[in-house]
């Protein structure tokens, strides 16, 4: 009898109960997609912040001092460098615990070359390089993505693949020697000299204007350095320090054994340079403070305000749904009352309303979670070109907020109503 | 007159006996418009804010010697600098470091120094970390990481540092320099208040005040380059940049298009993003509102019904009903664009630690939109209401 009355009343009132239940559906989807958002705001925006550049510098111990020193007077700098990193380790960087969150990463190996009488630095890096990992994943690292802010003023950037002794010049230099897209330059070393193709002219409003960019083999060939780099610059997905990641950073010897396993296993900066420096030999790998620092301040507002405006809209489609679950219940006073002058139980009528709503809140916020996901994914790929990561602990939150919404919002109104005299809710006052 | 007054009485009345039920279709409506109005001043805020959080990055914008030929380069001064600095807004201008960087020795080891605004030097590189603290008399000092570590001193360690034109000629026996140019070079002490983390070349250099610089080289009128920190778009800069070009040739300004071109990329992005999740929620709770406006409508099927039979045109009660809604919503607007005014401040204060100014713009456009939404939800029940027969309608199906 009660299932029955249950079912007739959904479908005796189909419109009122469809109305309830899109509302619903709208509150629900809207839950869903906000707090969907909200939980992969902060990879998405670590993403782009990649932008910035590597976030963390790998150099070989006891010489970064050395070198800019002497460089600044002029010296040629092979003479003096007695430490370098060893080419055939590079593919270790993606082995460490945290491999995952290394999106990036290019070596590199600069030396002095002599061009038509002058002295310019020419820097060996990877371009497009194409790593395939043991691990079966597939990447292209190099300065083609970690140098995004770079532009190509004339040309195109250099095609590792393509195997010829080419190079890519700085806008200052080029404009000064006067070399153009597709000259050929010659650059000489003691090591020996090269004739090398132009392939491309770039800006990028730093040091780097005044450089000559080529590949590793070429670089190593005109600094006599076979299979050596000089440094690794890494692009890593971090989380922002925290007390306990910089505590670490100073000594990671002075955790405590429960801290160091939480460190190790975080994604601080200071854990991924601390794993690198493991797996490099002779290295130390610091933060590029200026881009590890902005990172996570940006992430942590951005963050922060996704959780605001989330709490907005859940408050909103909360009070939405709560509204209308009460003037729905109100509307059915005469319902109620004639309920109870035929001799039903408070209970009995609390206990029929409460399942109608609950059933038309079900169907609707079931709906309005793929409705939200829809929603979710056409942000997701319109600001960043990729699909939101839809996190399972989305359901029980949307699921709970739903049926809490719904019963607070029905029982003042059913109390109400239960609380007057069947004659007066009949008679309509 | 009194037809209108009449009318008004009716609205009224009619609001103020149906007190509860008016009430929540009223909440409903100034929720939407909070909504509206707390996110689009967020969304026309984003920008600004987060400007000023991507402004951590440090100097988006470099003022450099103008090279006039190979051997003579004109010299950057403080002179030029502030000239420069008047073309620029005032309330944009996060901060202003000049640098003059000199090769000194220290145990007759060489190192640069390099003499700034330290105050300034806080503003336009904010990532910088250190260890001790900021010096804040003259005679103190900065260390980079790796230079302290070279020189084995530590924070509130003590420095002899010697300055000598003829260091830079003779680098490699800088023992014999300091000897034989003995009359020139210029010692001082310093005591180091911190060490300098920043995982960049600024390890290797020792940072002094601009006036210990002087006092060092005695020469006070060069720097070599100043950083600025400028809040303000990508085409905002380039403005500046052809401006300052034009009007003071002795600087040359430069953009650090590593921060300016990530910058632009990243903050459009969180600004599509702000937009489009503004555009969903206002979307949805339009809607919400909007049924919630039907069913408040929908529940007076039998008043209609009643009047119609008492003889009213479906003109007169259309106008009333809408009358109704649209006071409903009006109300709601009003009280919804200060709430969202509000809501949006809360936002500022907790996220970004600034205040926001108040759009009055948004006033009337939030009384519009809900106007208008509760008038459109309302007009579709009413309608229905008005169409059928009246003897249907109050029978009740």
């Amino acid at each position: 009898m009660f299932l029955r009355m249950v079912k007739g009343a959904l479908f005796r009132q189909k419109g009122k109960m469809v109305m309830i239940a899109f509302t619903i559906l709208l509150g629900a989807s809207l839950a869903t997609s906000m707090l969907n958002i909200m939980l992969d705001v902060g990879d998405k925006v670590n993403q782009e912040l990649k932008t910035y550049g590597a976030n963390i510098t790998v150099v070989p111990k006891q010489n970064s001092v050395l070198e800019d020193i002497y460089e600044l007077e002029g010296n040629d700098a092979d003479g003096i460098k007695s430490a370098y990193l060893q080419e055939d380790e590079l593919g270790k960087i993606k082995t460490i615990f945290w491999a995952f969150n290394i999106v990036d990463f290019a070596p590199f190996i600069d030396t002095t070359v002599d061009l038509m009488g002058n002295d310019v630095k020419l820097v060996g890096t990877w371009f497009n390089h194409h790593l395939s990992l043991p691990t079966g994943e597939e990447l292209d690292a190099g300065v083609t993505s970690m140098r995004s802010w770079w532009t190509i003023t004339d040309g195109e950037w250099m095609d590792e693949q393509a195997g010829e002794d080419e190079v890519m010049v700085g806008t200052t230099l080029a404009k000064a020697q006067g070399i153009s897209v597709g000259d050929r330059i010659s650059v000489s070393t003691r090591h020996g000299s090269k004739d090398l193709k132009v392939v491309g002219i770039y800006e990028s409003g730093d040091d780097a204007d005044e450089q000559i960019y080529t590949t590793l083999d070429i670089a190593q060939e005109l600094s006599g350095t076979d299979g050596l780099l000089s440094s690794i610059e890494v692009s890593a997905l971090t989380t922002p320090d925290n007390e306990l990641a910089q505590k670490a950073a100073k000594d990671p010897k002075s955790l405590s054994i429960a801290d160091y396993e939480t460190w190790y296993c975080t994604a601080y900066t200071s854990s991924i340079c601390y794993q690198i420096q493991e797996v490099i030999t002779g290295s130390v790998a610091s933060p590029v403070r200026q881009v590890a620092e902005s990172e996570g301040a940006i992430m942590e507002k951005t963050r922060l305000l996704m959780i605001l405006i989330t709490i907005l809209s859940l408050v909103g489609s909360g009070l939405g749904i709560s509204n209308l679950v009460t003037a729905s219940v109100m509307e059915r006073s005469k319902e109620l009352g004639l309920l109870k002058a035929i001799g039903a139980k408070d209970s009995a009528i609390t206990a029929l309303i409460l399942t109608e709503i609950m059933i038309t809140a079900l169907v609707g916020g079931a709906i309005g979670y793929f409705v939200g996901y829809g929603f979710a994914q056409i942000i997701g790929q319109t600001v960043f070109a990729s699909s939101i990561n839809m996190k399972p602990m989305v359901i029980p939150i949307v699921a709970i907020l739903i049926l809490v919404v719904t019963f607070f919002g029905s029982i003042p109104a059913i109390r109400t109503l239960l609380r007057m005299k069947p004659a007066e809710v009949l008679h309509g006052r | 007159m009194t037809k209108r007054k009449m009318f008004f009485r009716m609205i009224t009345a009619s609001l103020i006996r149906r007190r509860s039920r008016m009430f929540v279709a009223l909440l409903a409506i100034a929720v939407g418009a909070t909504i509206l109005c707390g996110l689009v001043t967020i969304y026309y805020d984003v920008p600004k804010q987060m400007g000023e959080q991507f402004r951590s990055y440090g100097a988006n914008m470099i003022f450099v010697a103008s090279a006039q030929s190979e051997t003579e380069s004109e010299v950057l001064t403080e002179e030029s600098m502030n000239e420069a600095l008047k073309y620029m807004k005032k309330d944009q201008l996060v901060g202003v470091s000049p640098y003059r960087y000199e090769t000194v020795t220290v145990n007759e080891q060489p190192i640069i120094a390099a003499g700034t605004d330290l105050d300034n030097v806080q503003k336009t590189s904010p990532y910088w970390y250190i260890d001790g603290e900021w010096p804040s008399e003259d005679g103190q000092i900065l260390v980079g990481k790796e230079t302290a570590k070279l020189l084995s001193v530590d924070v509130g360690g003590r420095l002899t540092i010697t300055y000598s034109p003829e260091a830079l000629e003779n680098p490699d026996q800088p023992a014999e320099t300091d000897a034989a140019a003995g009359e020139d070079a210029v010692t001082m002490n310093f005591t180091v208040t911190g060490t300098l983390d920043t995982g960049g070349k600024e390890e290797d250099y020792i940072f002094m005040s601009l006036a210990d610089m002087a006092a060092l080289t005695g020469d006070n009128s060069r720097i070599d380059v100043a950083e600025l920190s400028v809040s303000a778009t990508q085409e905002e800069l380039n403005a500046y940049v052809e401006e300052i070009t034009e009007k003071v040739p002795a600087v040359t300004p430069r953009l650090v298009k590593r921060v300016t071109q990530s910058e632009t990329t990243v903050l459009s992005k969180l600004q599509a993003l702000v937009l489009l999740v503004t555009i969903v929620v206002l979307m949805l709770m339009m809607i919400c509102v909007a049924t919630t406006m039907m069913a408040v409508v929908t529940e007076r099927r039998q008043e209609i019904g009643l009047r119609k039979a008492l003889g009213a045109s479906n003109k007169s009660i259309v106008t009333e009903f809408m009358g109704e809604s649209v006071m409903l919503g009006a109300v709601g607007g009003l009280i919804g664009s200060f709430l969202g005014f509000a809501f949006a401040q809360a936002v500022s204060m907790n996220v970004f630690n600034s205040t926001i100014t108040f759009r009055p713009l948004l006033v009337p456009i939030a009384i519009i939109a809900a106007m208008a939404v509760t008038g459109l939800a309302s007009l579709v029940p009413i309608r229905s209401a008005t169409d059928v027969d009246p003897a249907l309608v109050l029978k009740g199906e």
